[in-house]
């Protein structure tokens, strides 16, 4: 075989592989559970303990995991496991408006850069900044309407529940 | 590491790709405010019809719209503070632009107050905590005065604290006073109360004397049990009264009722009795033997 034949060979497998693995592929980015840095040397008035910590990060992704999908399926079903209060009202809102738009929204969650900047003297609430990068795309059944990809500062207040923290505040602000 | 790459870069264009370009334009006012109405203007041709998609964080609008033309947006349908997408979309074209609408003024206080309980005459032992809201209640990131006071009877005092990326928060010590303290915070013409609980902190110069004694047994109770500042000791406190003789230690655990506790002790010819509640001691009887 000559040179140009394998290149144009190797060329249509990549492209083939490439067409193969994409819808693959952004479901696997999707599924995944985001990953979160936290640094809380700027909380106060109380110090962040390192499980606080722990926690934080854990349930901090679990709920841009389930934001994902919920946003993506228009299904709020398992939102009430990571948000609660006027995030969650909020969320169910935007997905039921989104059922009767006949739109939905998938994210792709690069990663999120989170300082904790309030956590209050009992230990029941904790307000965090985070900057986010975001790909978002808005569609209409497999239709792609918006595109875009940025980063996002979002505040969010969440607040200690039966067994882990939720999401009780989640606004997205310029940077 | 090299093959992830050019597959993530591909997956990114292939993202992108689908926007098509040249559709009617939206134009979007700056600084939208959530409550407030908003007008959209759009360009195109005058007879075509076209969607408008409002995508914000807790709502989508949808409105046919006549290119060319103006949309009204009410103030009560743009709800949500935060990052907005508006799609303008003609048949199979559309074009989309990213919008920011902001919170509205303070409307609503979340306040926590805690604990609902607290001795009195504590420094630093109360906490206030208030998040600020608008009508729509998103979060008000832009500084707000929030004055937080705490009142028992006459006395009061309060602390003007301006408002951190959503959140005012204060410290204070308890009142030397017992009863229920108003804890009230205020942010503009919006007010939100609680009560804290002041009880009286531990007992203070805890003094008891025999009340009576007889062959059935020794009785001692306590003079009127009050903290440092005054207050009388809650009813139902345990106050723990401990006698000591040949026989060996007897003690009895008694609830104060109407300001005294008392109770009643094995009778002894030469006995020690020592009263305590919780962590404060009272004086030490010696019964008999001469005393």
């Amino acid at each position: 075989m000559s040179m140009q034949v394998k290149s144009i060979v190797a060329f249509a497998l990549a492209a083939g592989l490439t067409f193969a693995v994409t819808p693959w592929l952004k479901s696997i980015l999707a599924d995944a559970k985001p990953t979160v840095q936290l640094n809380v040397d700027n909380a106060s008035p109380r110090q962040v303990d390192d499980g606080v910590q722990r926690a934080i990060v854990r349930d901090y992704a679990a709920a841009w995991q389930s934001l994902g999908s919920a946003l993506a399926d228009n299904n709020a079903g398992g939102l009430q496991d990571d948000f609660i209060g006027f995030a969650l009202d909020k969320l169910k809102q935007r997905i039921k408006d989104q059922q009767q738009s006949g739109l939905r929204t998938r994210i792709v969650d690069r990663g999120h850069k989170v300082d904790a900047i309030f956590y209050s003297l009992d230990g029941s609430a904790i307000e965090l900044r985070d900057t986010v990068t975001l790909d978002t795309q808005v569609l209409d059944g497999d239709t792609v309407l918006h595109s875009d990809h940025a980063q996002i500062r979002y505040f969010v207040v969440m607040t200690g529940a039966e067994d882990r923290w939720k999401v009780r505040v989640l606004e997205s602000a310029p940077e | 590491m090299s093959k992830l790459t050019i597959v993530a870069a591909v997956t990114v264009v292939s993202w992108l790709a689908p926007v098509r370009m040249h559709a009617a334009q939206i134009r979007l006012p700056e600084g939208a405010v959530a409550g407030q109405p908003m007008a959209i203007s759009t360009t195109g041709q005058g007879q075509s019809q076209a969607r408008l998609y409002l995508v914000g964080p807790a709502q989508v609008i949808q409105r046919r719209v006549q290119l060319g033309s103006d949309v009204q947006i009410k103030g009560e349908e743009l709800r949500s503070a935060g990052r907005w997408i508006a799609i303008l979309r003609e048949g199979d074209r559309s074009s989309s632009q990213v919008f920011w609408v902001k919170p509205g003024a303070p409307e609503n206080l979340n306040f926590l107050a805690r604990p609902s309980r607290v001795p009195v005459a504590r420094p630093r032992v109360i906490s206030g905590v208030a998040f600020v809201f608008d009508r729509n209640q998103n979060l008000v990131l832009q500084p707000t005065p929030v004055k937080f006071s705490l009142s028992v009877g006459d006395a009061s005092a309060s602390q003007t604290v301006t408002s951190r990326e959503g959140v005012a928060w204060v410290n204070s010590s308890s009142a030397r006073r017992a009863g229920a303290a108003q804890f009230v915070a205020v942010a503009g013409e919006t007010s939100v109360r609680r009560v804290v609980q002041q009880v009286a902190s531990d007992p203070c110069n805890l003094r008891m004397h025999v009340a009576q004694h007889s062959t059935a047994g020794i009785v001692v109770e306590t003079d009127p049990i009050r903290d440092c500042t005054g207050n009388p000791v809650p009813d139902g406190t345990i106050v723990t009264f401990i006698q000591t003789d040949s026989h060996g230690k007897s003690a009895v655990d008694a609830r104060i009722k109407k300001g005294i506790a008392r109770a009643q002790l094995p009778d002894s010819s030469s006995a020690t009795i020592t009263v305590a509640s919780g962590v404060v001691l009272g004086n030490e009887l010696h019964v008999g033997g001469g005393q």
